[in-house]
């Protein structure tokens, strides 16, 4: 378990985009994320990093170096902006020390009291292990639907994670 | 009634039954920006060849259309809207329309899964049902108008 203290926590930036690019690019990380592709990725990518001048978005740094971002992606119409769906992820050398944990607590508080969010959802592929992440901290499925995400013949449902803030 | 592929002219038409004070309410956006706004996402899919619009007499009184996904393993499963202009509607064209948009996402696109997603007591559930659409998950307090809260009620066709 990496301890607090050994990193920080700040407002991403767009010249964190590389580090977000190779994250999602390593191997297997796709399986997580609609897109499959660097043409697909594309897209995301921009959206994700764009969000950073909102201020709605944090980036973990170990010394200078981001090992996680998690952003909201804050809802463009006024009926729906008392929520927002997250996204986030670890640098995989990272992993299982607690930074996703931190984050994703981190971007329910700054939901909460910059933006008077009231509820944050997550959407996850079966298999993703950011499903048990979420549950650990208190993200309950809202549903879920089956045969979402096709890959060759195989089918994986979605998972719609929320809390309420 | 006949149905046609869309047109960048149909947006008036859109933007006017958007606003109709029935209608909006049963979508998420509130005022004239916001609707501007949903009416320029649409216009993705005409260029697409996704969108349908119903005219009797040549004057258009209903659209729906096909969100279709841009990401391939997302391409089998579309999302689909329909709106009919408040004058027009118990007339069957939310129908035909449906059965329209259908036939063409398996067709054209080949799409084998459909769903949409219509908020609580809104009268097309019905029509939705009687189209074979079953409800596969609920999203409580999704929209919120005025203090209050409405449920996003999720249903695909079987």
């Amino acid at each position: 378990m990496i301890n607090d203290t050994d990193y920080d926590l700040r407002w991403t930036v767009e010249v964190d985009a590389p580090y977000l690019q190779e994250w999602l690019q390593l191997s297997g990380e796709s399986r997580w994320f609609p897109f499959t592709n660097e043409k697909e990725l594309g897209p995301l990518l921009k959206n994700w990093i764009g969000f950073s001048r909102f201020k709605c978005s944090l980036t973990a740094v170990k010394g200078k170096k981001p090992i996680a971002i998690g952003t909201l992606f804050l809802m463009p119409y006024r009926k729906v902006a008392h929520h927002s769906i997250i996204y986030a992820i670890v640098d995989p050398e990272m992993r299982r020390q607690g930074v996703g944990s931190s984050l994703i607590k981190n971007l329910g508080h700054l939901a909460k009291t910059r933006f008077r969010l009231e509820f944050l959802h997550a959407e996850l592929y079966d298999g993703c292990p950011g499903i048990p992440l979420l549950k650990s901290c208190g993200y309950k499925e809202v549903f879920s639907q089956e045969k979402y995400v096709k890959e060759g013949d195989r089918y994986r449902s979605r998972h719609m994670m929320e809390i309420r803030l | 009634m006949k149905i046609r592929y869309s047109v960048k002219g149909d947006a008036k038409y859109l933007t006017r039954w958007f606003s109709e004070p029935g209608t909006l309410k049963w979508f998420p956006m509130i005022n004239e920006r916001e609707v501007t706004d949903s009416v320029r996402f649409w216009t993705s899919f005409i260029e697409q060849k996704a969108s349908w619009t119903a005219e009797i007499k040549g004057k258009p009184v209903g659209i729906a259309y096909l969100n279709i996904q841009t990401c391939e393993k997302l391409k089998h499963q579309c999302l689909l809207t329909i709106i009919v202009t408040e004058k027009a509607r118990g007339e069957g064209i939310g129908t035909k329309l449906l059965d329209h948009l259908m036939s063409q996402a398996k067709e054209t696109f080949g799409i084998e899964l459909l769903h949409l997603e219509v908020y609580e007591g809104n009268p097309a559930i019905r029509l939705y049902e009687r189209a074979g659409y079953v409800e596969y998950g609920r999203h409580p307090y999704y929209l919120k108008e005025q203090g209050e809260y409405i449920t996003k009620i999720l249903m695909e066709y079987k």
